[in-house]
């Protein structure tokens, strides 16, 4: 039993914006005020910031892609912060691709307590789950890749619908995940006879009539049938291509009112025909997002620095290690997905990744309603989930912001209309964009707010004039009750639960599965699904 | 430049219809790979399976693989460095001396037909053995036939997978790059990982006289290591868990028997490509497995009192 007494409290989905008030805790739940037995530690937050701990809606850190870049670099690995192992701490090291201990003390030690990893392939979510449960402290969710399943795009080409759904279920569930991920539909798929899909229009590689266009508005269907609490979590064709918002806004229309999320949307607002005319499109794409409330989306921000691209965006990355030179990594999954990474190096003279940067920054100010944009930088892809404070600090403080820009050439500056754009997000906002949005949209109902009932996830920073700074260092942090994290360190190691869905479906579809799985699969269709005794601490949550 | 460009073997059995064995001898090292994945397997873009794909075997000396292959290419020992380097250059369209070339014991009209049919190929891949990556010039060769798939890729789909086996090493590595983010040789001696093979791999290690204790699980280096790392696992106390007596074992000052895993003792097996597969014991043993072993001998351990300066407290290293 714990008593935060004195913070000044942001709770904006109770409404709760900056009133100093008491937080009571037991049993891992925030309780009320006169249920509170007496004895209870008493946690003085005078003068403190008290916020729901942070969730992040769209990160790598668990499986085959992320395990298969952390091997692909090395060297990044060695000039990485190091954790040294003690009685209760497992050693490890951070960087771009920290390893799994490491991962859960360093999200915990900024003070999100909730992370969702956005891509497993079914085929390795044995290997995925494994990794999640050695991330410590942190709640988890995963998402399962769909988009190139050709089991359910085959089912699109024949026009069987109601079975592709009952397949996205089976799937979801056989890979004991929370929800579904659409990654370059048909573009993945496409890549295994090493092309892309480029129109969302056109029939893709391999099938006659099945276009992007059709898997987006058929997953999106398909998970507002199966009523998965998250809706389908999206990343839109064209990544990363000057000129891509035209796709980003045709993908807004095809979605037709359904829910979706859009992930990393900054890499998906680039105007331009090449790299050497890209610039900023996000004040079309914040517009066109704007108008369409069903929808959300997450930042994708891009910090200067050093970064690992990794994405089941095979194609893509192909083109990136063309342009960089560099190392590459590439992995397809059979009848599923694929996945590419590339050591990457932003660079503030660089004028692709200026009017990068400077997207990220401008589709947070410009997307108006708080509760549909949220912090992410697609950890590793546009920088590392540790370097968050970095953005809050640019989103809370326009002078700041400003003299950044000074930095970039002045090409790139008259690209992009960071220049133009004076909106300073407030605390509230901040725990909007950090936590209780991305709780929201993910259907966690007991995360990113603190009324009774909700597990007491609670972050506690002293306040500082650097909102960088401020959100850097957390005094507490409080995960299910417990006192994970104080001045800095980490002082219990708990085991975080992992979130999945459990989505009707229809009884026979196993043995339509089955023959087909057999004929295209390499392993035996009885060591395909995860076994729920895989997982160390489940918990199911309901579609409805 | 390099990386690694592969794919899980489904997509070979579904896809390839171009397969190069490089430097290793499936036939009798793999005995299942041609019938499971590659080139027996009737595909779902390879319908006609055998007929549908060409078998290319690069080696040395003609093994028992070569009678399975369409076409194959014995070099002489050493060079497979200068073959990988020349099919690059090639696969570029860059000019190739003759004589350099003949070296390799191969001709520049052999290698050209190569590049075509590699160009021509749907779907390319090479798998490479020992034979490449344990030979003369060791990373060297496998990095020549790395960088050469990613070149590949200008033109058609083309991917490797290096052939990997003795047992679960796909998973000891699996499993020590999500702990440590290192695959092997990791030196934990300063209380967090540090990666360097040459000097902390165990061959080095042992030959070196390095260590003064060896913990020994699912391995037999006595029967591979060179002699005088084999002599230093004698001289130190020698910690050996092994289902059976084996070389280690003989010169080890405890074994302890423990549950074959996959017969007689659960987990998971992590297949060439990464593809983890449960493992379901059929028996059951009077030997505790080796996790069991592992965390009773982690336990004793821990009861002791701990040398590290402050216990429990996390030290962060900028």
């Amino acid at each position: 039993m714990i008593r935060i007494s004195g913070g000044t409290v942001y709770d904006p989905a109770n409404g709760i914006d900056g009133v100093v008030k008491d937080l009571c805790i037991a049993d891992g739940r925030i309780i009320a005020d006169t249920d509170l037995t007496p004895g209870a530690r008493t946690i003085d937050a005078t003068g403190m910031v008290v916020m729901p701990g942070g969730v992040d809606v769209h990160t790598h850190v668990a499986g085959g892609a992320l395990n298969f870049a952390r091997g692909l670099v090395p060297e990044n690995q060695r000039a990485a912060r190091k954790f040294l192992h003690g009685l209760d701490r497992r050693a490890g090291l951070g960087g771009m691709t920290p390893t799994t201990f490491a991962t859960g003390y360093l999200y915990a030690g900024m003070g999100w307590t909730t992370v969702n990893e956005a891509a497993v392939p079914v085929l390795s979510a044995r290997h995925t789950h494994e990794e999640l449960h050695d991330i410590p402290i942190v709640d988890k969710t995963s998402l399962v890749l769909m988009a190139n399943n050709e089991f359910v795009l085959d089912l699109l080409e024949a026009g069987e619908t109601e079975r592709a759904k009952h397949v996205v279920s089976w799937l979801v569930w056989a890979a004991k995940a929370y929800g579904i991920k659409a990654v370059n539909p048909g573009g993945v798929e496409a890549w295994k006879w090493g092309k892309n899909a480029n129109t969302l229009h056109a029939p893709i590689e391999g099938y006659k009539t099945v276009t992007p266009a059709q898997i987006i508005s058929s997953l999106a269907t398909i998970a507002d049938d199966l009523k998965l609490p998250h809706p389908v979590h999206l990343h839109c064709n064209n990544l990363g291509v000057p000129g891509n918002f035209a796709t980003t806004i045709e993908t807004m229309r095809v979605l037709d009112g359904h829910r979706a999320h859009l992930a990393h949307l900054q890499f998906h607002a680039y105007g331009g025909d090449d790299w050497s005319t890209m610039r900023s499109e996000s004040s079309k794409v914040a517009d066109a997002f704007n108008a369409q409330q069903h929808l959300t989306a997450d930042a994708g921000a891009v910090l200067f620095g050093d970064a690992v691209t990794i994405t089941a965006d095979g194609p893509w990355q192909h083109l990136l290690y063309q342009l960089t030179g560099r190392k590459w990594g590439n992995l397809d999954v059979e009848n599923e997905t694929g996945c590419g990474i590339v050591p990457y190096v932003y660079k503030d003279r660089n004028l692709v990744n200026a009017v990068q940067w400077a997207v990220g920054l401008e589709l947070l100010l410009l997307i108006d309603d708080p509760w549909r944009i949220f912090l992410t930088t697609d950890h590793p892809n546009g920088g590392c989930f540790w370097r968050y404070p970095e953005i809050i600090h640019l989103l809370m403080n326009v002078e700041f912001r400003k003299d950044q820009l000074q930095k970039l050439p002045e090409k790139a500056r008259q690209r992009i209309l960071l220049a133009d754009l004076d909106r300073e997000y407030t605390l509230s906002e901040i725990a909007i964009i950090t936590s209780a949005g991305p709780a929201r949209s993910l259907g966690l109902s007991r995360k990113g707010h603190l009324g009774a009932g909700a597990d007491a996830d609670v972050t506690i920073y002293p306040v500082k004039p650097d909102h960088g700074l401020l959100f850097s260092y957390p005094r507490y942090v409080i995960k299910g009750g417990a006192i994970v994290v104080e001045e800095g360190d980490v002082r219990e190691v708990t085991d975080g639960r992992e979130f999945i869905v459990h989505p009707e479906c229809d009884a026979q579809i196993e043995e339509y599965i089955r023959p087909l799985f057999e004929k295209v699969y390499t392993i035996s269709f009885a060591n395909y699904p995860v076994e729920m005794e895989r997982l160390r601490h489940p918990e199911v949550m309901a579609c409805k | 430049m390099g990386g690694k460009i592969t794919c899980t073997l489904g997509e070979v059995k579904n896809r390839a219809d171009f397969i190069m064995y490089w430097g290793g001898n499936p036939a009798e090292c793999h005995p299942r790979h041609f019938t499971k994945y590659t080139i027996m397997q009737k595909g779902k873009f390879v319908p006609e399976g055998r007929k549908g794909r060409t078998m290319v075997l690069v080696d040395i000396r003609e093994t028992p693989s070569a009678k399975a292959a369409d076409i194959f290419l014995q070099i002489r020992p050493g060079k497979d460095f200068e073959v990988a380097t020349t099919l690059r250059a090639l696969v570029k369209g860059q000019r190739v001396d003759a004589a350099l070339v003949a070296d390799t014991g191969l001709t520049v009209e052999r290698l050209q037909d190569i590049t075509d049919r590699m160009k021509r190929a749907r779907f390319g891949v090479i798998f490479f053995g020992m034979g490449v990556s344990m030979t003369r010039g060791k990373h060297m060769n496998s990095g020549a036939i790395l960088s050469l798939t990613a070149e590949m890729n200008a033109f058609t789909k083309f991917v490797c997978m290096p052939m990997r086996g003795h047992g679960n090493v796909t998973g000891a590595d699996v499993v020590l790059r999500w702990t440590t983010g290192y695959p092997f040789g990791i030196d934990l001696s300063r209380g967090y990982p540090r990666f360097n093979p040459g000097e902390f791999s165990t061959v080095d290690l042992l030959v070196r006289g390095d260590n003064d204790a060896a913990l020994i699980l699912g391995a037999d280096p006595g029967a591979t290591m060179p002699q005088p790392g084999i002599d230093h696992l004698a001289r130190i106390p020698t910690i050996v868990l092994d289902p059976k007596v084996t070389h280690t074992s003989r010169l080890a000052r405890v074994h302890i028997t423990t549950a074959v895993t996959g017969v007689s003792a659960p987990g998971t097996s992590y297949r060439m490509d990464e593809i983890p597969l449960p493992l379901r014991p059929a028996l059951r043993s009077p030997y505790p497995t080796d996790e069991e072993v592992i965390r009773r001998i982690r336990q004793a351990v821990a009861a002791k009192p701990a040398w590290t300066p402050a216990p429990g407290r996390m030290v962060a290293i900028a």
